[in-house]
């Protein structure tokens, strides 16, 4: 149970800077996801709070006390990775138990939490096994109970899902959502799964390039992306994004307006979600269909309007459509996202003017 | 498809056995003669010891009018203690060059590799100046020290690249565990390598067990004779032991195939293992 404070920090690897000046406070309980492309500096990030690489420059600390000069089993953190990191030589009691061990903890306390850990991730029936014994999930099971067993002030997880098949994946995710409501500690954990992202974080933290995109819950990154990178990263499918030119307050594309903006006068980048998207007669945006895919419940179309520009849109699984068809969609005006030159967020307003 | 398969496997195997007749050919000859009279030896040296030409007075000189078991338990101090060294020193070694980048790290990486191109008997010369230097002259440990230093650089590159393929993160996970970096080494990573080590264990000890250049230049005196030594008493300048000469090599192939079949599970799995990624 414990805060964590990042603050100023800074990582070069020679002359590559890979983090630049990361501020962040993570509050007592809560679920943070560090998510973002590869080589955005997020894992990094994770081994910097775990201590297995030392920051160039700045603090952490965690439940108030500065932390990046202790080693790592000093910091009150237990460490989950993506190759799950068993010892092969050990059962599986002997891997929850290990770091307990070595600690020189009394074996009835040894027993009592690996029995508590193994409780919890149902890992009592295969308690003797080795880990090549053990199947992706039951290892990766074993990795999460390795680091309870510590009762950790703080969680790291980095990409624990990544190694697992997609049905085991789904589940694994519900699984550590339980743990964390049930244990209630402090997690951070690293993906570059939005999905992962979505679903499990209280917030989420975009990495690009070493600096912060955004910080903010699931639903504010979704509906106020900050800039076009967060806005193309969150969501599935992708945003669209369309070269649309402002005049007068009205962003247009092919001469149809489509929201208004106080952005000024010139080129301008709109952002539509595909499920934002819907079949109108009359819609501002048509074009002609390249490819659809139909999935049962839903379907997408895949448009290339006239001056070229493409488009996902998702709708539901009645409509059907053969390449080449003309396809005409609409977007409601507080869904559009419009981003000015540097790709930042510019606020929206209704097309209609009820908004101030 | 499947008769196809026969054939190419029994093609396999015949050349193996071949090889297998082959190596085993001149190792046979030394067993078989070394049960044979000195007559029998020159007489049909092919012939398998029968009830008439059977004799073990090669053995029993060998026991009894020499000091071979002396020579027996130097070899063995010297190729023991040389193997224990060149193990731990190259696995230690190796481990903090792949685990651990810090300045000069290439250089040093090249130089203790270095070796393995620089045959170390071209520095003889140099290295019986320094052992007599030393005043180790006629000891075991000159010839420890050498075999050290001989078996160190193709260890310490089998090791490296063996120690690259341990998942940093079990690494990492033991740090997280409160681990010191020795801890690591030999809790975490040695058992990991436990293949490899035995691969490098064999590969080192032949060498040295049959090394007959260092003890003759280094440790020539009666107290510190080797086995290969040894044996060189049995010819003379006109006369040869044959039977004495061939019993000697017969028990000194003995801890040789000791080591090998402890380790020989193990060895093929270290083989093996950059081939098929298990």
């Amino acid at each position: 149970m414990a805060t964590l404070d990042l603050k100023g920090i800074r990582k070069s690897f020679g002359k590559l800077e890979v983090i630049r000046d990361i501020d962040l406070a993570v509050n007592d309980g809560e679920l943070v996801v560090f998510v973002g492309p590869s080589g955005c500096g997020k894992s990094t990030m994770l081994r910097m709070i775990a201590g297995l690489e030392t920051a160039t420059q700045g603090e952490i600390h965690i439940g108030g006390q500065r932390v990046d000069h202790l080693p790592p089993a000093d910091r009150g953190i237990a460490m989950v990775f993506q190759s799950y990191a068993l010892y092969p030589h050990k059962d599986v009691r002997g891997n929850l138990g290990f770091a307990l061990k070595h600690a020189k903890v009394d074996p009835a306390e040894i027993n009592r939490r690996v029995n508590i850990a193994s409780d919890i991730l149902g890992l009592s029936e295969m308690m003797e096994r080795k880990p090549r014994e053990l199947s992706g999930g039951q290892r990766q099971r074993v990795a999460i109970g390795r680091a309870i067993v510590r009762e950790p002030d703080v969680f790291l997880f980095d990409e624990p899902l990544s190694n697992l098949d997609a049905a085991l994946r789904v589940h694994m995710r519900v699984e550590i959502l339980k743990l964390h409501q049930r244990i209630g500690n402090t997690m951070i954990y690293v993906t570059h799964d939005q999905v992962e992202a979505m679903t499990l974080a209280d917030r989420i933290v975009v990495f690009r390039d070493g600096n912060i995109e955004q910080v903010g819950t699931p639903l504010e990154l979704y509906r106020q992306p900050a800039n076009a990178f967060v806005a193309g990263f969150i969501g599935s499918p992708a945003m669209n994004f369309l070269v649309a030119e402002v005049s007068g307050g009205q962003v247009r594309v092919a001469d149809r307006t489509l929201c208004t903006s106080s952005a000024p006068d010139g080129p301008a980048k709109l952002g539509l979600r595909p499920e934002h998207l819907e079949l109108d007669d009359n819609g501002p945006l048509e074009g002609k269909v390249s490819v659809f895919e139909h999935l049962g419940g839903e379907s997408f179309v895949h448009l290339t309007l006239a001056d070229e520009q493409t488009l996902v849109a998702k709708l539901d699984g009645a409509h059907e459509f053969v390449p080449g068809a003309t396809c005409r969609l609409a977007i409601a005006p507080e869904q559009c996202h419009v981003f000015d030159a540097d790709d930042q967020r510019i606020t929206t307003r209704a097309i209609s003017g009820e908004a101030a | 498809m499947i008769m196809r398969e026969r054939i190419s496997s029994a093609g396999i195997h015949a050349v193996l056995l071949a090889y297998s007749a082959l190596a085993l050919f001149p190792l046979a000859l030394i067993v078989i003669n070394s049960l044979k009279s000195k007559r029998a030896i020159f007489g049909s040296p092919l012939a398998i010891p029968d009830a008439e030409s059977f004799s073990a007075e090669g053995y029993a000189s060998v026991l009894t009018n020499s000091d071979f078991p002396l020579y027996f338990s130097n070899s063995l101090i010297v190729t023991g203690v040389s193997l224990v060294l060149i193990l731990l020193l190259g696995a230690m070694a190796a481990h903090a060059l792949s685990e651990y980048r810090f300045p000069g790290d290439a250089f040093i990486g090249i130089y203790l590799i270095l070796g393995i191109m620089v045959p170390i008997r071209l520095g003889t010369v140099a290295l019986l100046e320094l052992i007599v230097d030393m005043g180790l002259a006629n000891t075991l440990t000159a010839l420890i020290l050498v075999y050290t230093a001989q078996g160190l650089p193709i260890a310490i590159f089998i090791f490296t690249e063996f120690l690259r393929s341990v998942s940093r993160e079990i690494k990492d996970s033991a740090r997280i565990d409160g681990l010191s970096e020795y801890r690591i080494f030999f809790e975490v990573v040695v058992p990991l390598v436990r293949p490899v080590i035995a691969t490098v264990a064999v590969f080192s000890m032949i060498p040295i067990w049959n090394d007959l250049w260092f003890p003759l230049i280094l440790s020539p005196g009666e107290e510190t004779r080797t086995v290969t030594l040894g044996v060189q008493q049995f010819i003379g300048q006109y006369t040869v032991n044959w039977g004495a000469v061939l019993a000697a090599l017969s028990v000194a192939i003995l801890p040789v195939l000791v080591m090998y079949m402890i380790f020989s599970k193990q060895l093929i799995r270290g083989i093996t293992a950059g081939a098929v990624k298990g």
